[in-house]
């Protein structure tokens, strides 16, 4: 699903974010990037959707060569990856409904579709009753669900979260995680980058790590640090 | 689906951003009509200048010896020639009578002369007076002439000061359509400034850079439409009401002010379709660095 061969990216400036790294994931992957803060999990996550481009090496992302993709070829790329963020990025003028309602209009989704597939999805992450509140009206744990029923509407390949629980407290952090288990099991790939031990350790999954730019550990089941 | 998509989108854009639409409407307004202020310059000084170039004739002064014949000779070679727009015949007691009306108050200059003083002359009316020099070059020295006028250093300068105008209307013409490209780009970079987080998410989810681009090229568009609709209503209303009455304020000039409907016409073509090419160009420039990534 996911397959990276000796990617390399250096910033303008010299910044080395990732020294040739290498590491596959199959589908139905539910892998955790760990590090430090500056050993490339954003790097890592911003080349999967093409959001930055590696300087060198190749990324194969749901079949495709990335190095290949012509640049109007990306937006089919994001439909098949969806993604979330650490601070939400929803929109402060639409109502939740409006909000995941945007995600397949903007890809030219009938609106029956979008009629039948928005209430659903809301209903799935546990928002059924809140379809018309705006955004500020919401916990922090909540947008964060309209977020990711923003990326999973479309019912993507794979899941990219950067830091999804970076904002939020322990226990609203455990219903985020277990939301993203649910939408794992129906088969999605789900690539997590991360720093929360807790969440880690408690999930049992693949944990790849980085430092300084290099892969240092990928351990399946795996908790956060070695011997910590 | 889609048209009805971008349709709705662009309107309810629009609305939500009144001060921007006003915004980019009045600066394509204003441009376009200082545009059709140049153009309309441009028509004024046309109009002057063929009042001018109307009055330049050449007199071709004959000699008193001249034969009938070789007088019927130069008049047919002229007008032969494409240049050549008309041909009037002046004897010399015309040329007297002419004389005595244009010193009326001096009767001394004439009473004096004998009546056949004066030579008889052909005035040569051009079809251009850019061919002035050409013509008279070509009849000085044929036999039977005198002696060729056409008040040459004037006209050279008339023509100079025509083409001078000119240019400096086209140079102005370019200068306001540039900035009203740039005025127009900026406003809308403005507009999709203010909406960044909305297409950063777009682009997030997967939507086509068309499909982002459309509603605010259509915005933009509009505003510059019905921004050269108000300019070119301001200029037919101008033709209608105000340039009459500063015509006639300036009767001395001439019918200088009266344009014909297919001049006007033409500005107000000229007035819209700058204003969709620089409405297209200027959301254009404008979304470029929004679509990078």
């Amino acid at each position: 699903m996911i397959k990276m061969v000796v990617v390399e990216k250096t910033y303008k400036g010299g910044i080395h974010a990732l020294n040739g790294i290498s590491v596959e994931m199959e589908k139905g992957e539910f892998v955790f990037i760990v590090g430090p803060s500056g050993s490339g999990k954003s790097t890592f996550m911003k080349l999967l959707t093409k959001e930055e481009e590696p300087t060198a090496g190749e990324i194969y992302v749901a079949g495709k060569n990335l190095a290949n993709l012509p640049r109007w070829r990306v937006p089919y790329l994001r439909r098949n990856v969806g993604s979330v963020f650490q601070d939400f990025k929803l929109l402060p003028n639409k109502t939740v409904f409006e909000n995941v309602a945007f995600a397949l209009e903007v890809i030219g989704r009938p609106k029956s579709v979008v009629r039948r597939q928005v209430p659903q999805i809301l209903e799935l992450v546990g928002l059924g009753e809140k379809l018309d509140r705006f955004p500020d009206e919401l916990s922090g744990g909540e947008q964060q669900r309209v977020s990711i029923a923003r990326a999973f509407v479309n019912r993507p390949l794979i899941l990219v979260a950067d830091e999804p629980t970076g904002n939020l407290d322990p226990a609203t952090s455990v219903g985020i995680m277990r939301l993203l288990d649910r939408i794992n099991r129906t088969g999605t790939t789900v690539v997590m980058a991360t720093h929360d031990h807790a969440i880690v350790d408690s999930m049992r999954r693949r944990v790849i790590e980085l430092e300084g730019g290099n892969v240092v550990r990928d351990q399946s089941r795996g908790i956060y640090g070695v011997g910590t | 689906m889609r048209a009805n998509y971008f349709l709705s989108e662009t309107v309810t854009n629009l609305k939500r951003n009144v001060l921007m639409t006003v915004a980019a409407i009045s600066t394509v307004a204003i441009s376009l009509l200082l545009l059709g202020g140049v153009r309309i310059l441009d028509l004024t000084i046309n109009n002057v200048t063929s009042r001018w170039e109307a009055k330049v004739e050449i007199s071709t002064f004959l000699r008193d010896d001249i034969a009938p014949d070789e007088t019927e000779d130069l008049e047919s070679d002229l007008a032969n020639m494409n240049e050549v727009q008309g041909i009037t015949y002046v004897s010399k007691e015309e040329a007297f009578e002419e004389f005595k009306e244009l010193y009326a108050d001096h009767p001394e200059f004439y009473e004096t002369l004998p009546k056949d003083s004066l030579p008889a002359s052909l005035r040569i009316k051009l079809t251009d007076a850019d061919y002035t020099q050409l013509v008279a070059a070509r009849i000085r020295g044929a036999p039977g002439v005198d002696s060729v006028n056409f008040g040459g250093d004037i006209i050279k300068r008339l023509l100079q000061v025509n083409s001078l105008l000119r240019t400096i209307t086209l140079a102005m013409s370019v200068i306001l359509l540039v900035a009203a490209a740039a005025l127009i780009a900026n406003t809308i970079r403005l507009a999709i400034y203010a909406r960044r987080d909305e297409i950063g998410i777009m682009k997030l989810v997967g939507a086509t850079n068309w499909f982002i681009r459309i509603p605010f090229m259509l915005e933009g568009v509009f505003a510059a439409m019905v921004g050269a609709l108000v300019s070119g209503l301001v200029v037919l209303l101008s033709n209608e009401f105000l340039f009459s009455r500063v015509g006639n304020f300036l009767q001395f000039l001439g019918p200088v002010f009266e344009f014909s409907t297919s001049e006007i016409l033409w500005v107000l073509a000229l007035l819209i379709l700058v204003g969709a090419g620089i409405g297209i160009v200027g959301s254009m420039l404008a979304l470029r660095r929004f679509l990078e990534v």
